[in-house]
């Protein structure tokens, strides 16, 4: 599709009102999900409460295939789809729902900067754990990741995914990095948040933006997910105020709504916060 | 035999494959002249020896089965008979560019006063031919590689790569042949491909990888092929405007089947045929073997030819097909039948009858479809042969249905369905026949019981295929 047919697109997108039957579609739950998608998916989620928009959640094993950027979750809304966080915030923006709008051009720049933050280090963090670890690969994420899939084709596409995220690393320059130096960078990744946030309900005090949706999603998957070893966790956990706002978004934006369900259960998750 | 066959080797680069051949037909002629006249008093003559002389990678007992035939030959119009099929059974292995015949009265010790002796002049296809294409079309141009290993074993086993490497995609096979030695027709292919399609009136583009193996024996008047294959299929929408029914199916999944086809063809030829029929019956059953994908496919394909009035033909068929999921699993966009187009239904866009969804034909799991034709020469046509006999002209009248099946209903409720809302359409138009694999047609086509969301193509439509209804 051209730019001017999608812009075309967009702006019809906008006059049509926030459907009923909204979809977000992910990975099986209980057998296939990823640390990484699930936290990206919970960030999706959450941002789309904080909006007030309703969505249903929709587990498939193709999730990753139907999603027109190969990536999860995206989401099905009237006949459009949007896959990731970012280009999701800018569809419901166009249809009039923001978080954002109450921040100056500097607050904006630095809200996109620290999610760029979260992206680059935590999300990368857990790419890493996931699939350059090879005690973490072999145990979870090869026989989880291909769960759906029968005898060789299991075999061949977990490979090819781990082929991929490694080449990604050494595009990156990580793929030289030990599993000690990348929890270091998630503990300086959750300092920098932490000084952040300071004492404030939400990073940028009242208001909650997608910049806490997208912390939130990240920090309360690893806080909630069992690794093969609990270090991760165990960095997120010694600060104590990220602790309080994982609490505060869970009890606000996820409680209030339905105890069990919606999100954050895994076959290896621990059901809440420690 | 070993030294006939040790002189052939070092008199060919000496004097060349010709000049060897001259002499031995003048010795033939000369030897046929002295013999003739006692084998028209129906004398009986002895095949001593049958020789092959130029062989140089096949192993000889591959070739036995194919010539002994002619040891059974008692007079010389039958050793020129006899030799003359063994030539045609040779040519056909596929592994000689070129076999002659020579046949001579015996020498040596042991000869008979009637004895003969058969000799084979057969030249080796090159070990290896390779062949280089470049092909555009849907906007796409591609480069084309293709390397070929005749006889590499020396028993008729043959390996083919090909190899093409296009803009936007690239592919491979490679396979491996191998006939039973002395019974050409019971054949072993082993086959490795990777292909890519686009399907635009899908919006889906498939990516398989497999392996199959395959086993051809005729039966009796059929021919039969055992298939085993073993793919992994990769489907995803061919634009970000897909509709959502397309992007469901998006993924990968393997599917492992095991299929059957019986052929009985007495057709004449097989494009524009003028006698003959043709029973194509297809089975396949998925997910007994394992994979993802579970389900049981039959296919039938009828066609009647008779010739007509004035050299015209008059023609027939019948296509049928019901896909029928086994377990749970809905059946895969993939495996669904498909209708409509200039080389089925005609009137009607490529494959765009029945189900679909934003404008993307998904495919229905029964179909049927018949054809009517009435094939004439040109008229005004002033000699026979030449250019104007690869013409022709055609009437049509065209006939069928896609739909799906609730099979939890009674086979009269499929009849039902599949007797509601059915397309059909008439026409005529002009054909021509590309050698003997493929004809190209334009129509002027009036498509009729048109139901809402099929694609039509009112008027004049072209087709080139190799199959048609």
């Amino acid at each position: 599709m051209s730019l001017a047919a999608e812009a075309f697109v967009s702006q019809i997108a906008a006059a049509e009102p926030w459907p009923e039957n909204a979809t977000l579609y992910q990975p099986l739950k209980e057998d296939q999900i990823l640390l990484s998608d699930s936290a990206s998916s919970l960030a999706v989620q959450t941002f789309l409460r904080m909006c007030g928009l309703p969505v249903l959640v929709s587990c498939r094993a193709n999730a990753e295939y139907m999603s027109p950027s190969g990536k999860v979750p995206f989401i099905h809304v009237g006949n459009q789809v949007v896959s990731e966080l970012g280009p999701i915030v800018q569809f419901t923006k166009a249809k009039g729902h923001a978080l954002s709008d109450g921040l100056d051009d500097v607050q904006r720049a630095e809200m996109k900067a620290y999610m760029e933050l979260v992206n680059n280090m935590l999300l990368t963090a857990e790419l890493y754990i996931q699939w350059c670890d090879d005690y973490t690969a072999t145990e979870i994420s090869r026989p989880r990741y291909s769960n759906p899939y029968s005898w060789p084709l299991n075999h061949v596409l977990a490979y090819q995914k781990q082929w991929e995220i490694r080449r990604k690393m050494n595009a990156i320059g990580w793929s030289g990095k030990n599993l000690e130096q990348v929890y270091e960078d998630v503990s300086q990744c959750c300092q920098a948040l932490s000084q952040r946030l300071g004492t404030q309900p939400y990073f940028f005090n009242k208001q909650p933006t997608e910049l806490d949706a997208l912390v939130f999603g990240h920090l309360f998957t690893i806080l909630t997910t069992q690794l093969t070893s609990d270090e991760l966790a165990e960095k997120v956990k010694s600060y104590s105020n990220l602790l309080s706002f994982c609490h505060r978004i869970e009890q606000t934006y996820f409680k209030e709504h339905e105890r069990e369900g919606q999100f954050g259960s895994s076959r290896h998750s621990k059901s809440s916060l420690p | 035999m070993g030294t006939v066959h040790a002189r052939s080797v070092d008199s060919y680069p000496m004097y060349g494959r010709d000049m060897g051949v001259n002499t031995d037909d003048m010795e033939m002629m000369e030897a046929v002249q002295e013999t003739k006249q006692e084998v028209l008093e129906n004398k009986n003559v002895v095949v001593q020896h049958v020789n092959i002389e130029g062989l140089g990678r096949t192993k000889e007992d591959y070739l036995g089965y194919e010539i002994s035939d002619v040891f059974t030959a008692r007079n010389l119009v039958e050793v020129m008979r006899k030799s003359h099929e063994a030539r045609q059974r040779l040519l056909r292995l596929g592994i000689f560019k070129d076999v002659e015949v020579v046949i001579d009265i015996s020498e040596g010790a042991n000869a008979l006063p009637n004895g003969l002796d058969v000799t084979f002049e057969v030249t080796e296809l090159k070990r290896l031919t390779g062949s280089y294409n470049t092909m555009v079309g849907n906007n796409e141009g591609s480069m084309v590689l293709g390397i070929k290993l005749p006889n590499i074993i020396g028993r008729g086993e043959k390996l083919t790569f090909q190899f093409s490497y296009g803009t936007k995609e690239t592919s491979y096979g490679m396979s491996f042949f191998k006939p039973q030695s002395g019974y050409y027709e019971r054949n072993f292919t082993l086959n490795l491909y990777k292909v890519t399609g686009q399907f635009p009136w899908s919006s889906l583009k498939e990516t398989d990888r497999g392996v199959s193996t395959e086993l051809s024996f005729p039966l009796w008047m059929t021919d039969h092929t055992l298939k085993w294959e073993g793919v992994w299929r990769e489907l995803g929408c061919l634009a970000r405007s897909a509709s959502f029914a397309v992007r469901e199916e998006s993924g990968h999944t393997l599917k492992s089947a095991l299929s059957h086809t019986m052929v009985v063809d007495t057709r004449n030829s097989a494009i524009l045929p003028q006698r003959g029929a043709l029973l194509r019956l297809n089975q396949e059953l998925a997910g007994y073997t394992g994979g993802d994908a579970s389900f049981l496919k039959e296919d039938v394909e009828l066609q009647l030819n008779k010739p007509f009035i004035w050299g015209s033909v008059l023609s027939a068929s019948l296509w049928g097909g019901m896909l029928f999921p086994l377990g749970r699993q809905p059946s895969s966009i993939a495996d669904r039948f498909y209708l409509g187009g200039p080389t089925s239904v005609r009137g009607f866009g490529m494959y765009s009858i029945g189900p679909q969804s934003e404008g993307d034909y998904l495919g229905g799991e029964a179909y049927w479809a018949g054809g009517l034709h009435l094939y004439t020469p040109l008229p005004f046509r002033s000699n026979k042969g030449g250019l104007a006999d690869l013409f022709k002209t055609h009437f049509f009248l065209n006939a069928g249905n896609l739909c799906n099946l609730n099979y939890g209903e009674g086979p009269r409720a499929h009849l039902q369905k599949l007797a509601e809302c059915i397309r059909w359409s008439y026409g005529a138009g002009i054909m021509l026949r590309l050698g003997n694999i493929a004809r190209l047609e334009l129509n002027y086509c009036f498509p009729m019981g048109v139901q809402s969301g099929d694609r039509i193509c009112d008027g004049v439509q072209f087709g080139a295929g190799i199959r048609f209804l």
